[in-house]
């Protein structure tokens, strides 16, 4: 559905200098430096596939994004949306996809946010029935039914996004993007947003492409990891895939009525013992819970088990400090 | 489509009610304003160059309020900044044109000062001073074509300084030279008659001529039928020759957009 293929985009930016003589300089002055946004990046995102585009700040998250969406054109490699070029086809490409940027509105601000919507139904020429079905059932599940007479400039980020994120969804596109959708948003809020997210995409079979430096996001909406940084691609896969190649490994705690003893199980490392405390390292990513209580055998007077999983925000830092090792 | 963003538009701007009054009174007292200086000017005399004060009155409400009737700084602002800010990559994500876009929300605007602050305008002045009928019902009906044809090349002039703002970069530069080169060419200051003869002459060919003094000066009926049609149809030409060079001005800078990322 999306096929990226040694996508680069370079930037070209005028070279300016810093204080009162280097503007004078930078006035006259016709230089140009070259800024590297993306650099030849491939792959590929089936239809229903939820997919969290990830880095750090400049990591070109955003030019791909715009790249995707047909408001840039790559300077190398090619990008096909849906079997179109996107930038060629811009129209018939937005009819089929629906934007939602972060940080930037597209509802009208002193209007309310049913006007916005209103006025997105023209523009995108939805039927009658399918745009009513489809505004009772996005306000139904964004909780919005009690804003939507208010103007926009009244409603907080909250509820603004949650605005933002319907509007983007009415004229049912086949994929959405999002371009941080989370951020200033407060807890509860970005559990919403992403609650609703991973909801559409489950319920209604909308791809859903998201940036973000927030990985609770991706741990929550989206299966699927794409890593960048400094425009290049890090890593491509599930999230389990990054942990196991990095060793991040799930923690087992077992809780005994009284103390067995010393414990040891085939695929697990203890790594502390408190008594009727046992603290293990699962070692084979693949085994189930099942399968370890299975080796512990009987006969133990088990009271409790908990499993661990290991900290995303912990994983990707650990990989970004091991990069170069793990660098393509 | 393009009909509810200009219903949008108009609709955006009755949530601000005060502005509507600020609007009324400024208005108001530009064009006493405008009034007192000719009747000062006139000091007395029936007519200058065959144009009575009267007349000057008429001129004065008509160029100053009716042919102002759109503020078409605000479009080159509203350009200039969602250039600046990039908010204009918006524009690229809908299935829209952006200048039809802008033509449409601008002819909302349009029509929400004619109905809010132009007619009120008109209707207390005309009170205090008197407004002349149009000179014949065929000059009256031609005056709507043109004040229509006068909004569409002022809204196409102040279009085509917004979209230099991809190059330039500024919209407040521009905007400044727009409003010079209006208030001197159009004829909404001082009607284009009372210029010397060869300024006159270069100004009447200029698309400016059309956003006031044309308009007036058909209303006051001081062009013949003929000559009616035949400039209305010169305007044309200007506004279908503008709209060509926005075409080719937003292919070129949106082009420049998704080429450079703005």
């Amino acid at each position: 559905m999306i096929a990226v293929n040694g996508a680069s985009k370079m930037f070209r930016q005028p070279r300016r200098y810093s204080g009162l003589g280097g503007s004078i300089k930078g006035f006259f002055s016709r230089e140009y430096t070259q800024v590297r946004a993306v650099e030849d990046i491939s792959f590929a995102i089936d239809s229903g596939e939820a997919v969290g585009y990830l880095g750090p700040n400049g990591a070109g998250k955003s030019t791909m994004i715009k790249m995707m969406t047909g408001i840039l054109v790559p300077t190398a490699g090619s990008i096909r949306v849906l079997g179109r070029v996107p930038h060629e086809e811009r129209m018939a490409n937005a009819r089929e996809i629906g934007v939602v940027f972060g940080q930037r509105s597209q509802l009208w601000w002193d209007l309310p946010v049913r006007d916005s919507f209103e006025l997105n139904r023209r523009i995108y020429n939805i039927a009658d029935a399918r745009y009513r079905e489809n505004l009772g059932h996005l306000a139904e599940m964004l909780e919005m039914t009690g804003y939507l007479e208010r103007p926009v400039r009244q409603l907080s980020l909250g509820q603004r996004m949650r605005a933002e994120i319907a509007m983007a969804l009415l004229h049912d596109p086949k994929i959405l993007f999002l371009d941080e959708p989370t951020i200033g948003l407060d807890v509860v809020a970005k559990d919403a947003v992403r609650r609703f997210l991973s909801q559409i995409n489950r319920e209604r079979g909308v791809s859903i492409i998201l940036t973000t430096h927030d990985l609770q996001d991706i741990e929550q909406i989206c299966p699927r990891l794409i890593m960048v940084d400094d425009g290049k691609l890090l890593f491509d896969g599930e999230l389990g895939r990054l942990r196991a190649a990095l060793g991040a490994r799930r923690r087992l705690t077992l809780e005994f009525a009284s103390d067995p003893g010393p414990v040891t199980l085939a695929s697990a490392r203890l790594i502390s013992d408190e008594g009727v405390f046992k603290h293990f390292l699962i070692e084979d990513e693949t085994i189930s819970l099942v399968g370890i209580l299975g080796q512990l055998g009987g006969g133990h007077d088990l009271k409790d088990v908990a499993i661990e999983e290991p900290d995303i925000e912990e994983v990707i830092r650990t990989f970004y400090q091991q990069r170069p090792a793990l660098a393509p | 489509m393009y009909l509810s963003i200009a219903a949008r538009a108009f609709q955006s701007r009755l949530a601000y009610r005060s502005q509507v009054w600020a609007s009324f009174f400024g208005q108001t007292i530009q064009i006493l304003a405008r009034i007192a200086i000719w009747t000062a000017a006139y000091a007395g005399t029936a007519s200058v160059e065959g144009v009575s004060l009267d007349d000057m009155v008429t001129y004065s409400i008509l160029a100053g309020t009716v042919l102002a009737a759109w503020y078409y700084e605000a479009l080159i602002q509203d350009i200039g900044t969602s250039v600046k800010t990039g908010d204009v990559a918006v524009f690229l994500l809908k299935p829209i044109r952006y200048p039809l876009y802008l033509f449409s929300s601008a002819f909302g605007e349009f029509a929400f000062r004619i109905t809010a602050v132009v007619l009120p305008v008109v209707i207390v002045i005309s009170f205090i001073y008197g407004l002349q009928p149009p000179a014949s019902l065929f000059h009256g009906l031609m005056f709507a074509s043109f004040w229509l044809l006068s909004f569409i090349i002022l809204f196409e002039l102040a279009a085509t300084c917004g979209l230099l703002s991809f190059w330039l970069l500024t919209s407040f530069s521009l905007t400044y030279f727009l409003q010079g080169v209006i208030a001197l060419f159009s004829g909404s200051l001082v009607p284009l008659w009372f210029f010397p003869p060869a300024f006159e002459a270069v100004a009447r060919l200029l698309p400016f001529a059309w956003i006031a003094y044309y308009p007036v000066a058909v209303y006051l009926g001081q062009l013949g039928v003929e000559e009616t049609l035949l400039f209305f149809a010169f305007g044309l030409g200007w506004a279908g020759l503008l709209a060509l060079g926005i075409a080719m001005l937003w292919a070129r800078a949106s082009m420049r957009l998704i080429v450079q990322g703005g």
